[in-house]
């Protein structure tokens, strides 16, 4: 297959008067680690909601592996093979976490026999129990979803995400509220998925950001301000005045 | 004892329940009156009606306070199909299921698309307007009178005639089916599609990203508890030989929704000991008080209010405690889980 992964075209969200993302154009040639930071407000999230039919986009379009998935709803665009988090963790808190997976990878299916035991999809549950393992959840697989603690939520989340075997997968903010061992544990997990998928991260903690990614979107005001390797992204001036402002007395020489 | 030594409490609690209901005809009589042989018959029936209400509420996540209506379509299918066309018994009750599932598709194509409260202003709308139909439209259905019908025979071969005129033979028919019914709706609940009725009702956000049509999930819920709710109109109209306007109305759909929850919505046999317990209430002290209803009442709210799991709920906790004292070292584990259907699954 030729062609980008992901191509977005002039999409445009506008909330009432605010324009959330702004005739946005944004290319994903596939292969690699993809992270994309932006101060707050930046309309980093809004953007995975218009390409994952959380939210309708006021304009624009977006081919993922060559189809429009603009206004398709999310189970559709699941099964086109995108799957991602939450910035909000969500999982199915009074699940355990084996049926959490479970559900996951037996949500592709387009027929859910009401007469076969769930138990007996021998393939699904070898799926599930590979993927708790990859996470390092597999002796958490009998705990109730919801007593896990925060940290386990989002790996949980991240093993659901996979478990769709998606093509490309969003993260949003997978290591937020993290404690240091935990962010280390789940950025090694991601590096390997992007091995094998393609993966676009939101992410404020920069030095995972600068660390992981191999290319960096900067998003500012609904729009997309630059983009490059790490290294350019950390020596681009408009990047810092974007997320320090711009010094007093050149604002004044602006003006 | 030694064959109870085996079982988990539960089991045990749930082999003397099928032992109760495989006997009563025989048990009853020597305890108490005759008629209590019907009431148990009635209690089975109600049953059925409450578990359609359970699939929707316990497992599914929507309270549909409309069951009423399928239960009604149920009733009017199999006796309009005797009274007017002559149907014999097996096509009468098939049509009666058609009928009540029919109208679940129709109305649930519409109410599936809500949640919550607005879910059961629809439902119970729905059924509104199909009881006010029934009642206006007397010469078809005998509106508030009701319409009384001559039993086909279930089955006649030659001169052998089995008919539900036959008091035992009323209730091991009825026990039949709603046993068998009850045994779909386990099939159901451990099947991916049963899995998919939990993932909506845990989180519809999640289960639409990972693949899962919310709305499809949710029509297809409500079409098999139209299906449940549909058969046990069937047994109740022949049970009771006629069928009422007054079948479809919404208290009746609020009994079924009490039943369940009293007896532990999102538990499968919760909604038999809920309309068991509350229907021997009812037996009981409606011949003393004829406000009996405010007992109900009050089992209700302090049900709501302390016990949110029902009387399975109870049950379990309190074997869980009486377990926990000797031998607790024996046991895995007894998480604290959420108390719902979903403890069976987290234990696996």
């Amino acid at each position: 297959m030729t062609g980008p992964v992901l191509k977005v075209e002039g999409l445009t969200k506008t909330f009432g008067g605010l324009v959330a993302v702004d005739h946005v154009d944004f290319t994903l040639p596939g292969g690699g680690l993809h992270a994309i930071i932006g101060p707050n407000g930046a309309g980093k999230t809004t953007f995975f909601n218009l390409i994952s039919g959380f939210l309708p986009a006021t304009a624009g379009r977006a081919l993922f592996l060559g189809q429009d998935i603009i206004g398709k709803r999310p189970h559709e665009i699941s099964r086109l093979g995108i799957a991602r988090t939450l910035q909000i963790k969500s999982v199915f808190n009074g699940l355990s976490v084996y049926d959490n997976v479970w559900i996951a990878a037996k949500g592709q299916s387009t027929f859910l026999n009401p007469f076969r035991a769930a138990s007996s999809y021998t393939e699904v549950a070898s799926e599930a129990a590979a993927l708790l393992d990859e996470v390092g959840l597999a002796d958490r697989r009998d705990e109730i979803a919801g007593n896990l603690s925060y940290g386990d939520v989002a790996l949980l989340e991240i093993a659901i995400a996979l478990a769709t075997k998606p093509k490309l997968l969003l993260l949003d903010e997978p290591v937020s509220g993290m404690s240091p061992g935990e962010t280390e544990r789940t950025v090694e997990i991601i590096k390997n998925c992007s091995k094998r998928l393609d993966v676009i991260l939101i992410e404020h903690d920069m030095e995972v950001v600068f660390g992981a990614a191999d290319v960096i979107t900067v998003m500012n005001q609904g729009a997309i301000l630059c983009e490059g390797p790490p290294n350019a992204i950390a020596k681009d001036p408009s990047v810092q005045e974007a997320y320090l402002g711009v010094p007093e007395d050149e604002e004044a020489a602006d003006a | 004892m030694g064959m109870f030594g085996k079982l988990e409490p539960m089991q045990a609690l749930g082999l003397l329940g099928a032992l109760f209901f495989l006997t009563a005809p025989y048990a009853l009589p020597l305890v108490v009156p005759d008629f209590w042989i019907n009431i148990t018959a009635e209690i089975l029936i109600w049953s059925l009606f409450a578990a359609s209400v359970n699939l929707l509420l316990g497992y599914t996540g929507l309270l549909s306070f409309g069951q009423a209506l399928y239960f009604g379509m149920g009733a009017y299918g199999v006796s309009l199909s005797i009274e007017f066309w002559h149907f014999s018994f097996w096509p009468a009750a098939a049509v009666g299921v058609a009928v009540a599932m029919l109208s679940a598709v129709v109305t649930g194509v519409f109410a599936a698309r809500l949640t919550w409260h607005y879910f059961a202003i629809i439902t119970v709308v729905f059924s509104l307007i199909f009881f006010f139909v029934a009642v206006g439209w007397k010469d078809v259905t005998g509106g508030d009178d009701g319409m009384p019908f001559t039993l086909p025979p279930v089955l006649k071969i030659g001169g052998f005639e089995l008919t539900l005129l036959d008091r035992t033979f009323q209730y091991y028919f009825i026990l039949a089916v709603v046993a068998s019914c009850f045994a779909l709706m386990h099939r159901l609940l451990q099947s991916p599609l049963g899995k998919a009725f939990v993932a909506v009702r845990e989180n519809a956000a999640r289960a639409s990203l990972v693949g899962y049509n919310p709305y499809m999930v949710r029509l297809v819920s409500f079409v098999f508890a139209g299906f449940f709710a549909g058969v046990s109109g069937v047994l109740f109209a022949l049970f009771s030989r006629y069928a009422s306007a007054h079948f479809l109305f919404w208290t009746v759909s609020g009994e079924g929704v009490v039943w369940a929850i009293v007896g532990g919505a999102g538990t499968l046999f919760g909604p038999v000991l809920g309309a068991a317990f509350l229907i021997i209430v009812r037996e009981e002290l409606s011949v003393y008080w004829e406000h009996y209803l405010l007992v109900v009442g009050v089992i209700v709210i302090l049900c709501v209010a302390y016990a949110p799991a029902g009387i399975m709920g109870l049950l379990r906790k309190g074997i869980d405690r009486y377990r926990r004292r000797p031998a607790a070292a024996v046991e895995k584990k007894s998480a604290d889980a959420p108390a719902d259907g979903n403890r069976k699954e987290a234990r696996r």
